[in-house]
């Protein structure tokens, strides 16, 4: 423990320099506007980001690039509360009391709370992730090929079982994202695959120009479709003054706020959405705990102060996963995965003893950064709401030229721009159709690691596939997986069996 | 039985069967030590069967389906989208030949005009004050290289 302690001092020296503390408030700035921002989320705001960040070292360009997926988490919670849209879909459950408590004149004490209880949480599981991660890290090591073969699968199957509306069109996509993470050369043996001997494609489908073009040009055509109208209404912005909450609301919040901390915290460490999840489940469980569940929906503080801070709680902790075994449980650290990998530096278990002054930069760059978007967040809430007056028709051609430029730069190639629209068509259109994106992207970027674990296992056992079960942790990831794709299964026999009840009824 | 459902079922176990077909003609090899193809192929089948699953659950009457959302027109706002896109389509072809600037003022002027930025003052000064904003954060700042096509910017 005191170890832990004396490298996160050691860490605050690096992330305390000039260098890293500008790159710091850069993300948190970046990572806040990207959050205000309909129609550009966090996952495409990294990936057009790692351009960027291509002349930087490596510990501060993941700052940098951490900053804006925390930045955009406290940004998503302005648009809720005072337009009724959400940033990012973190953020939605924030709508329902958050906006409700803007329309009584309340929204400077709803974006306040926010503002404090995001800080509260971020802080707390920044202490858990420096206190967890190298234990586990060690424990970690143990994992071979087959664990982490059974890991990813595991991972995929939760996070197909709770993103969309349909299982099976989740791991359809999955499956379409391992398929095209197969384009290029073969990682055991070197062979040329779907190449269709295109130079371009050699070296694997850009992910950078699939993000981009799935959550970036393609959300930008679902919004071009809407009536423009839609976000061109009266914006509420409340003056500084107005902005503080009294000492019965911090009352009521203290409690929702812890409670949707540790809520967040242990979500964030299983795969799947989890900001979303959490924030959910927090708001269920505040609702449930209350005296006075009536108030919900109609403007009760609880249901801002618990969502956000389980879901920026949420939010930090789903690095554990992907500093201590390089496997990200879900879309936003699959990119930041990919920055990584772009930067020479591939996390797992050896990261902490390799590059320790990358990890312990980066954590203690978090509580920099956290307490940045306090300061952010409290006075300037009036200066960003502001830019929610940007009229979308203006908004979304400034988004495109951006998406084009940072796309371009990523290989100095046109390829990858007409690969990001091909992405961004479909995208589309996977919208039109109800498909998940965020299935396939992680499947894209892991799709290498869970060949090449699968290939290596095979070789081990000498093509004997008992070597997923006869391991335990193996064992016990493919058990978890095996209930999580029979959940759906128990819910229709459960609901025939109460159809069946009522009809003999 | 769902359209959407039949078209998006019916191109994905197309991506499956061609999937497989090309992992047929790499080395497959034994799982003992599966070659290039084996992967793929085992990816291109499943999908195959997914997409199965799909078709039949989507031929199952369900109370889902029975509250079908209404029908999407070939409406004003699709036409909108296919504009849209197809002005950045075409820039894209032409960026290395306008080079940046001018690209992206003559995109930024089509991607107003087709989101009903009507007034050409406004629209035409707009373009140009972005343009010059986006060169001077991207080239001449970040020092990035763009393309410059003929004017040599």
């Amino acid at each position: 423990m005191f170890e832990s302690l004396q490298h996160l001092i050691a860490g605050f020296g690096i992330a305390l320099t000039v260098n890293n503390l500008f790159y710091c408030l850069m993300g948190a700035v970046i990572g806040t506007l990207i959050g205000v921002l309909p129609g550009l989320g966090p996952i495409a705001g990294i990936a057009l980001l790692i351009p960027a960040t291509y002349n930087l070292n490596a510990t501060s360009a993941i700052i940098m690039l951490a900053g804006i997926y925390y930045g955009a988490m406290y940004g998503g919670s302005t648009t809720s509360i005072l337009l009724n849209v959400p940033g990012e879909t973190a953020s939605v459950i924030t709508c329902i009391d958050g906006y409700q408590m803007a329309q009584k004149g309340r929204a400077g004490p709803a974006l306040a709370t926010c503002a404090i209880g995001s800080f509260i949480a971020g802080t707390i599981a920044i202490l858990g992730l420096v206190f967890l991660a190298p234990p586990l890290a060690e424990a970690a090591l143990a994992f071979g090929p087959p664990e982490y073969f059974s890991l990813m699968v595991f991972g995929f199957i939760v996070l197909c079982n709770v993103t969309g509306t349909s299982l099976i069109k989740s791991l359809m996509m999955a499956v379409v994202g391992l398929i095209i993470g197969t384009v290029g050369l073969d990682p055991v043996t070197g062979v040329a695959r779907f190449t269709f001997d295109s130079m371009d494609l050699l070296g694997g489908v850009e992910f950078v120009a699939v993000a981009i073009g799935l959550f970036g040009i393609g959300e930008v055509l679902a919004n071009v479709e809407k009536p423009l109208e839609f976000l061109e209404g009266k914006v509420l912005v409340p003056r500084l003054r107005e902005l503080y909450p009294t000492l019965e609301d911090l009352k009521k919040s203290f409690k929702a706020i812890l409670r949707g901390t540790a809520v967040g915290f242990g979500i964030g460490l299983v795969p799947g959405p989890a900001p979303v999840i959490a924030t959910y489940s927090s708001y269920m469980i505040e609702k449930n705990l209350s005296k006075h569940p009536e108030e919900f929906g109609k403007g009760a503080i609880e249901g801002v102060a618990g969502p956000e801070s389980a879901n920026n709680s949420a939010c930090q902790s789903a690095f554990i996963p992907l500093f201590v075994l390089g496997i990200p449980f879900a879309p936003p650290t699959a990119i930041l995965l990919g920055a990584f990998l772009i930067h020479g530096v591939t996390p797992g278990p050896m990261l902490i003893g390799e590059h320790p002054e990358l990890f312990w930069g980066v954590i203690a760059s978090m509580y920099i950064g956290n307490f940045i978007l306090l300061l952010l967040n409290l006075p300037f809430v009036p200066l960003f709401a502001n830019i929610l007056r940007i009229p979308k028709k203006v908004l979304l051609p400034l988004v495109i030229l951006f998406c084009l430029t940072g796309m371009y730069t990523v290989n100095n190639s046109l390829v990858d721009i007409w690969m990001m629209l091909l992405f961004g068509g479909l995208g589309y259109l996977l919208r039109k159709l109800d498909y998940e994106g965020a299935p396939l992207l992680l499947a894209l970027v892991l799709g290498p690691k869970l060949e090449v674990a699968f290939r290596q296992s095979l070789m081990i056992s000498h093509g004997d596939f008992g070597i997923f079960i006869n391991r335990p942790i193996s064992m016990g990831l493919l058990v978890a997986t095996l209930l999580f794709l029979l959940v759906p299964v128990f819910r229709i026999i459960l609901k025939f069996t109460r159809k069946g009840g009522i009809a003999r009824g | 039985m769902n359209r959407d459902e039949v078209i998006g079922g019916t191109l994905i176990f197309l991506l499956g069967a061609v999937t497989a077909y090309f992992s047929l003609r790499m080395p497959v090899g034994t799982f003992r030590t599966a070659g290039s193809g084996l992967f793929p192929l085992g990816l291109g089948i499943l999908l195959m069967g997914l997409s199965l699953i799909l078709f039949i659950k989507s031929w199952v009457p369900s109370k889902s389906m029975e509250e079908k959302k209404p029908k999407h027109e070939v409406s004003r706002s699709a036409k909108q989208v296919i504009l849209f896109l197809g002005a950045i389509v075409l820039a894209t072809f032409l960026f290395d030949r306008l080079g940046y600037p001018l690209m992206s003022f003559l995109l930024l002027i089509a991607l107003l005009r087709t989101l009903g930025v009507k007034r050409w003052a406004y629209n035409l000064s707009l373009s140009l004050l972005t343009a010059t904003g986006a060169y001077i954060l991207f080239v001449l700042w970040l020092q990035i290289p763009l393309p410059k096509g003929w004017i040599g910017l």
